[in-house]
C-alpha cells in the first residue's frame, strides 16, 4: 500500500475523494503521469467530504464525538485495547486454553479422583461397619451339581526362568482364551496363531462361555476335550447344563414337544435346542469344569486364578458365591454385593486396587509380596472388552459379535503376551 | 374335553392316598416310598399337559377361599384354636417344610422357595429363628397338576421325637384357575397345612404375564400377589439344600433377593435386628 502512496498527488483531474480508491487499483497507469504534472501534494486536497452531504460520513463523525464525550479516558483506552486484533487473538487463545483445562478436569482428572476416592472408600473397613457388613458375611450358599473350585495340575505351570533353560529344554506355556461362544473357526485360527502344541508343553485354558450364541458349540467342546483343555464354568455353561438336567427330568430330550413354540421365547427355544444337541460325553466334560480354576503360583506373577465373571475382593476363594462368580460385572461400593449389571463400579477395578494396596503393604514385610496377591483372569464382559490390569485380565473381546478372540499367553518366567484373531459377526444373518 | 380324564385320575389319586392313609407307616422314609409306590400320579406321568397355555376360567370370585384365622394369621383355625408355645414354632416349621419338599419331590411337582424363605436360605440354608411363615412357589402347570391329582390329600410323616408323627394336608384354592391379579381375595393358590398345629406354607403359582408378554416382554411372569419376575431369573432352577433336604432355588437368587429386599439384606448381619 505504501508503495502507491505518492500516486495520490497526481490525481488532479479527479474531483471526488471516493475516486482515490479506484485509482489504487489502477496504480500503474497513474504512474505514467508522474513527470507531466509536478505540483505540490497539498493542491490536490479537496475537502469535498465536508461540503457534500454524505450521510455515512455524518453518522460516523457525530457518533465518534458522542462516544468521546460519554466515556472517560480509561474506558476509551480499554475499548481500544479490546478492539485491537492482537487482544482478540489472545482472548481466543486463552479462552480455548481455559476450556481445555476445564474439559481435562471434568472428563479426566475429576472422574479419576472420584474413582480413586470411591475405590478407597469401597475398600475402607469403616465402610463395612457403616453399611452393616460386606458381602460374604453369610456362609456362601452351597449349590448342588457344580464344582466350586479345582487346582490346576502343577506340572502344567510355567517355570521360573533359568530352571528351564538348562539341559532339559522344557518349554511351558499357558494359553488362556476368552469367551469363544461356539466360534470354532476363530478358536482354530487363534491356536494356529500361537502355534499351540500340547506336546511341547502348552496348556489351553478357557475363561468360560465356550458354548451358546455362536455357530458350533459342540465342535468347540470337542476341540477342548481333544486338546485336554481346562475350562471354568461360565454363565452359559451353567444355564445350559441346568436346562439339560431339567429336560432329562421331564423327558424332553428326544425332540421339541408340541406346544413348545407357544410357551417358550425364541431365545429359550435356542437354548433348549443346544441343551438337547450336546452328547453325554460333552455334558460330562462341561460338568467337570469348576466355577473357579486355581492355577497356582506363576513366577513373577504370584497366584493366578481363572473365573468367568469375577471375584469379590477380600473374600477367600472358598467363600465366593458361585452364581456371582459366574455373572458379576460390577460391585456395590458400600456392601460389596456383586451384580451382573454393567453400570457401576467395575469389580475388576476394585479387585486390582485391593491387590495393589495389599502388594504395597506387603513390600515392607520380609516375605515375598507376590506370595499373597491374586491375579484374576476372566471373561464375560464383552461390553468393556479387552481390559488388562496388573491383577485383573479381562479377555472377552466380543468374538461372537464380530470382535476379536483373545488369548493371554503366559510363558516360563511369567512373561505375558496377548494374541488376537479377528472374528466375523456370527450373530448377524 | 381335556378336563374329563384328569378329573377321573384326580379322583383316583385322592382315593388311593386316602386308602394308604389308613395304615400308618412306621417311618418317614417308608412313608415316602409308599407315596411313590401307591400309584400316585407323578408329574412326569401326566406330562402331556405341560406344554399348554392355561386359559382364564370362571368369573371373578367374590369370596376368599383361605380365611385368615381368628387368632393368628399364620395359623389355619380349622386345625387349631391357639398358637404354639414359642419354642415349638421353629421345630414345627422345620418338619413342615421338610415334609413339603420331600413330598413335592416324590410326586415330581416342581417347586422352589421364595421371599423370606429364600433370604433365610441365603444366610444359613435354614429357617430364621424368628420366622413364622414360609413361602414357596410353583409353576402354573404344577398348580393345575396338584389341583387335578393331589388336592385334599393327606401326607403322613413319622418325625423323630414326635409321637404318632404328623399329618399334612395339601389344599389347592379352586380359584387357581382365575389368573388375574384383580382376584385379590385369592392371591394364595394353595396351602400345605400341619394338621396338628394349624401352621402352614403358602403356595403361590407363577404364571405367564400375558399382558406384559404382548407388549414385548417375552419372559414376563407374574403371581396373583402382584410379584413379577423374568423367566430367566427363576429358570432353570438350581439345586441346593434347605433344612437338610434338597430344595430348588431360583436361577438368579441374588438378583431376585436384591430386587425384593435391597442389597443390604444380603450383606448386613444386623438387617433384621
Amino acid at each position: 500500500m505504501s508503495s502507491h502512496g505518492n500516486t495520490y498527488s497526481y490525481e488532479s483531474d479527479s474531483n471526488s475523494d471516493i475516486e482515490d480508491s479506484r485509482h489504487l487499483n489502477q496504480a500503474s497507469p497513474a504512474l505514467n503521469h508522474q513527470k507531466d504534472s509536478p505540483r505540490p501534494l497539498i493542491d490536490s486536497v479537496r475537502n469535498a467530504w465536508q461540503t457534500r452531504s454524505n450521510p455515512s460520513y455524518d453518522l460516523l463523525s457525530s457518533g465518534t464525538r458522542a462516544d468521546t464525550e460519554k466515556h472517560p479516558h480509561s474506558v476509551q483506552m480499554a475499548l481500544t485495547v479490546v478492539s485491537a486484533p492482537r487482544f482478540r487473538r489472545y482472548v481466543v487463545v486463552y479462552l480455548s486454553l481455559f476450556l481445555l483445562c476445564l474439559a481435562t478436569w471434568k472428563w479426566i482428572l475429576y472422574p479419576r479422583l472420584q474413582e480413586r476416592n470411591t475405590l478407597l472408600r469401597a475398600l475402607d473397613p469403616a465402610t463395612a461397619e457403616e453399611s452393616g457388613g460386606w458381602f460374604g458375611s453369610s456362609s456362601p450358599p452351597a449349590l448342588d451339581g457344580l464344582i466350586l473350585m479345582k487346582n490346576l495340575n502343577p506340572e502344567l505351570i510355567p517355570d521360573a526362568l533359568g530352571e528351564s533353560d538348562g539341559q532339559t529344554k522344557s518349554r511351558k506355556r499357558l494359553v488362556i482364551v476368552g469367551d469363544v461362544h461356539g466360534c470354532k473357526d476363530a478358536l482354530l485360527a487363534l491356536l494356529d496363531q500361537v502355534e499351540f502344541s500340547a506336546k511341547e508343553g502348552d496348556h489351553l485354558i478357557f475363561t468360560g462361555d465356550i458354548i451358546n450364541k455362536g455357530p458350533d458349540s459342540s465342535g468347540v467342546v470337542d476341540l477342548a476335550r481333544e486338546k485336554s483343555a481346562s475350562c471354568v464354568r461360565g454363565n452359559h455353561e451353567d444355564r445350559i447344563l441346568l436346562l439339560r438336567h431339567e429336560m432329562e427330568r421331564t423327558k424332553a430330550l428326544d425332540g421339541p414337544q408340541k406346544g413348545d413354540k407357544q410357551i417358550y421365547s425364541s431365545k429359550q427355544l435356542r437354548e433348549r435346542e443346544l441343551a438337547r444337541s450336546l452328547s453325554k460325553k460333552q455334558v460330562e466334560w462341561l460338568e467337570q469344569c469348576p466355577v473357579i480354576l486355581n492355577i497356582g503360583r506363576i513366577p513373577t506373577m504370584g497366584q493366578v486364578v481363572v473365573v468367568h465373571g469375577g471375584l469379590v475382593p477380600g473374600l477367600e476363594l472358598e467363600e465366593q458365591d458361585p452364581a456371582s462368580v459366574m455373572t458379576m460385572r460390577t460391585i456395590d461400593v458400600d456392601t460389596h454385593l456383586p451384580s451382573p449389571e454393567s453400570n457401576g463400579l467395575s469389580w475388576a477395578k476394585m479387585f486390582d486396587k485391593h491387590q495393589s494396596i495389599l502388594f504395597k503393604s506387603l513390600q515392607t514385610a520380609k516375605e515375598d509380596p507376590l506370595s499373597r496377591t491374586i491375579t484374576a483372569v476372566y471373561g464375560h464382559d464383552a461390553k468393556t472388552g479387552l481390559k488388562i490390569r496388573t491383577y485383573t485380565k479381562g479377555l472377552d473381546s466380543g468374538c461372537v459379535k464380530g470382535g476379536k478372540l483373545t488369548a493371554l499367553v503366559i510363558e516360563d518366567g511369567g512373561k505375558q503376551s496377548l494374541v488376537q484373531v479377528r472374528c466375523r459377526d456370527y450373530t448377524s444373518g | 374335553m381335556h378336563n374329563f380324564i384328569p378329573s377321573l385320575l384326580g379322583a383316583f389319586g385322592v382315593f388311593t392316598t386316602t386308602l394308604a392313609q389308613v395304615s400308618t407307616p412306621p417311618g418317614a422314609s417308608t412313608a415316602l416310598d409308599r407315596i411313590a409306590n401307591a400309584n400316585k400320579p407323578t408329574f412326569a406321568d401326566v406330562r402331556e399337559s405341560v406344554a399348554k397355555q392355561y386359559e382364564e376360567e370362571g368369573p371373578l370370585p367374590t369370596e376368599k377361599y383361605f380365611h385368615e384365622s381368628r387368632f393368628h394369621h399364620h395359623y389355619d383355625d380349622r386345625f387349631a384354636n391357639s398358637t404354639l408355645p414359642e419354642e415349638q414354632v421353629i421345630p414345627h416349621l422345620i418338619a413342615l417344610v421338610q415334609a413339603y419338599l420331600k413330598t413335592m419331590r416324590a410326586i415330581g411337582a416342581e417347586t422352589w422357595i421364595m421371599h423370606g424363605t429364600l433370604l433365610a436360605w441365603w444366610w444359613n440354608q435354614k429357617i430364621f429363628p424368628w420366622d413364622n411363615d414360609l413361602d414357596v412357589q410353583v409353576t402354573e402347570p404344577t398348580i393345575h397338576f396338584l389341583a387335578d391329582y393331589h388336592n385334599f390329600t393327606d401326607h403322613h410323616f413319622e418325625i423323630p421325637g414326635v409321637d404318632g408323627g404328623r399329618t399334612y394336608l395339601l389344599e389347592i384354592n379352586p380359584n387357581h384357575v382365575v389368573k388375574t391379579t384383580e382376584d385379590w381375595l385369592n392371591v394364595i393358590d394353595g396351602r400345605w397345612i400341619d394338621k396338628s398345629s394349624g401352621l402352614f406354607i403358602d403356595i403361590t403359582a407363577v404364571r405367564p404375564d400375558v399382558a406384559k408378554r404382548a407388549s414385548g416382554h417375552p419372559e414376563a411372569l407374574m403371581c396373583k400377589d402382584k410379584h413379577r419376575y423374568k423367566e430367566s431369573d427363576i429358570f432353570p432352577l438350581r439345586n441346593s439344600y434347605f433344612e437338610g433336604v434338597p430344595v430348588r432355588i431360583p436361577y438368579n437368587y441374588a438378583g431376585v433377593l436384591r430386587e425384593e429386599y435391597g442389597s443390604r439384606s444380603l450383606t448386613n448381619t444386623e438387617f433384621w435386628g
